[in-house]
Parts: C-alpha cells; structure tokens; sequence
C-alpha cells in the first residue's frame, strides 16, 4: 500500500498533493513531509486529499498537527476536499471547524 | 443462514489494511449495506485495529471473526492482554472532544461491545443490514 505524495508550489501557497490510503502504516510519511515543508519555510500550505481513497483518525492526527505546526510559525493549512467520505471524517470529528476547505487548489490559491 | 470469516493478523501497522480490505470485501457480499455503509465500517475496522496494535508488540496477533449474517455483520476482534483503550474506553461516557478515534467508532458503527478479560480482550463492532429478502433470511444461496 503506497502513499503518493507530490509538492508543487502555486502562488505562494506549497500544494501537497496525498494520493492512495493514509492509515497508520502510512501516516509517517505524510507526517514526514509536512514537517519537511514547514522546516523549509513553508507557511502556507495547501493539502490537495481529492486523491485519498481511505483516511482515518491517525491522518486526521497528522493534519491537525501539520496546522499547529504552521499556524506557531504564524502561517495556515488549507485543505481541498469535495470526496463525501472524507468529508465525513471530517464532519464527525468537528474538523470541518477547523480547516478551511476549498473544492480546487485554483479556489484555494486564487 | 450465518458465513464465518475467520483473518489472523500481525500486529504491525502494515497489516491494518488488509483486514478492513477483507472485511470490506466480506460487507459487499450479502445485500443490505450500503457502499457508504461499508466505508464506514472500513473506518471502524481500521481504528480498532490501529488501537490494538498501538497496546501490543509486533510479535502479536490480532483475530478477525467476522459473522456475516442476513441482518447483520458483526467483526470481533480479538487481542491478547488490554487494548482497545484508546478505541473503547469503559466508563467514559462522552468522549474527549479531541479524541478522533473515539467519535469516529460512536458514529460510523451501529453496536460495539467489549469483553475483557487479564487474557484477551475482544472488541465486538455490529452493523445491521437494511431489510434483507426472504430467500436470503432463510439462508437461500447468493444472487447470480
């Protein structure tokens, strides 16, 4: 089971692209590039999930902590999302509350 | 007329995926749950895998017992020692607003049960199909 991680960078905004499953066997790596990122200089960041096929609580984890880690360098964590079953994850955890989610990464990076 | 499906896992993060591939599969077999249902209790089937192994060494083994009956599925997990805490807390009766896990389970399944024992503990998740027909309650073969 690969997890396909891809970066590009769009107005200003670092676009990380999550593709396959996030789970506890691949949470690490997703953890792994956000942290990659930030300590880069990253601020802002856009994670595009519309290539996640399965995300549970641990994923949620590795999110709400890549915004902690950007939001103490003053910076935010976007995220594009329009799979209702991903959006439901998020629903139910309240984390529609917390990110800002955008149906395109075009919508989002303006 | 009930079908057992028996999986035994290694306890490594690496396995948590196909038991929910396998008990996916199992749910889509039999009429009666939805595609989102199955996704749910993909979910389900993940975190408390994900709990258990988070309790156990890697040399252990996770049990999957999944009883597929016409009205329902139920997927017993079964674990040596104490696990499940983080998935199944006992005398909690809200959870911590953070506890992503915690909310997911309550949500997604319809019944869970946890038995413990100081040898094993076995974590019961239920999902109830819509009404199934006739022939299939009475254990008729599946449709072509």
């Amino acid at each position: 089971m690969d997890l396909g991680l891809d970066v590009k960078e769009r107005n200003g905004w670092a676009v990380l692209s999550v593709q396959g499953e996030v789970d506890v066997y691949t949470a690490p790596q997703f953890r792994e590039q956000l942290i990659q990122l930030v300590d880069q200089g990253q601020r802002q960041v856009l994670v595009d999930l519309e290539g996640v096929e399965f995300l549970d609580s641990t994923g949620l984890g590795v999110l709400v902590g890549g915004l902690k880690r950007v939001r103490s360098h003053d910076g935010d964590l976007a995220l594009v999302c329009t799979q209702r079953r991903i959006l439901k994850v998020l629903e139910i955890t309240g984390l529609t509350k917390v990110f800002t989610i955008h149906d395109t990464v075009d919508a989002a990076v303006g | 007329m009930d079908r057992v499906v028996e999986l035994e896992i290694p306890a490594r993060p690496e396995f948590v995926g196909i038991a929910r591939m396998a008990v996916g599969a199992l749910a889509g077999i039999r009429p009666g749950l939805a595609y989102e249902r199955i996704d749910d209790l993909r979910i389900v089937v993940s975190e408390a895998c994900t709990s258990a192994i988070e309790g156990l060494d890697e040399s252990s083994v996770l049990k999957l017992r999944c009883v597929d009956g016409p009205k329902s599925l139920e997927v017993r997990i079964e674990a040596p020692g104490s696990v499940f805490e983080s998935a199944f807390p006992i005398n909690e009766p809200e959870p911590e607003a953070d506890n992503f896990r915690i909310s997911l389970i309550r949500a997604l399944v319809d019944d869970a049960d946890l038995k413990a024992s100081p040898e094993r503990t076995e974590l019961c998740l239920i999902m109830h199909r819509d009404a199934a027909s006739d022939e299939d309650v009475l254990g008729g073969d599946l449709p072509a």
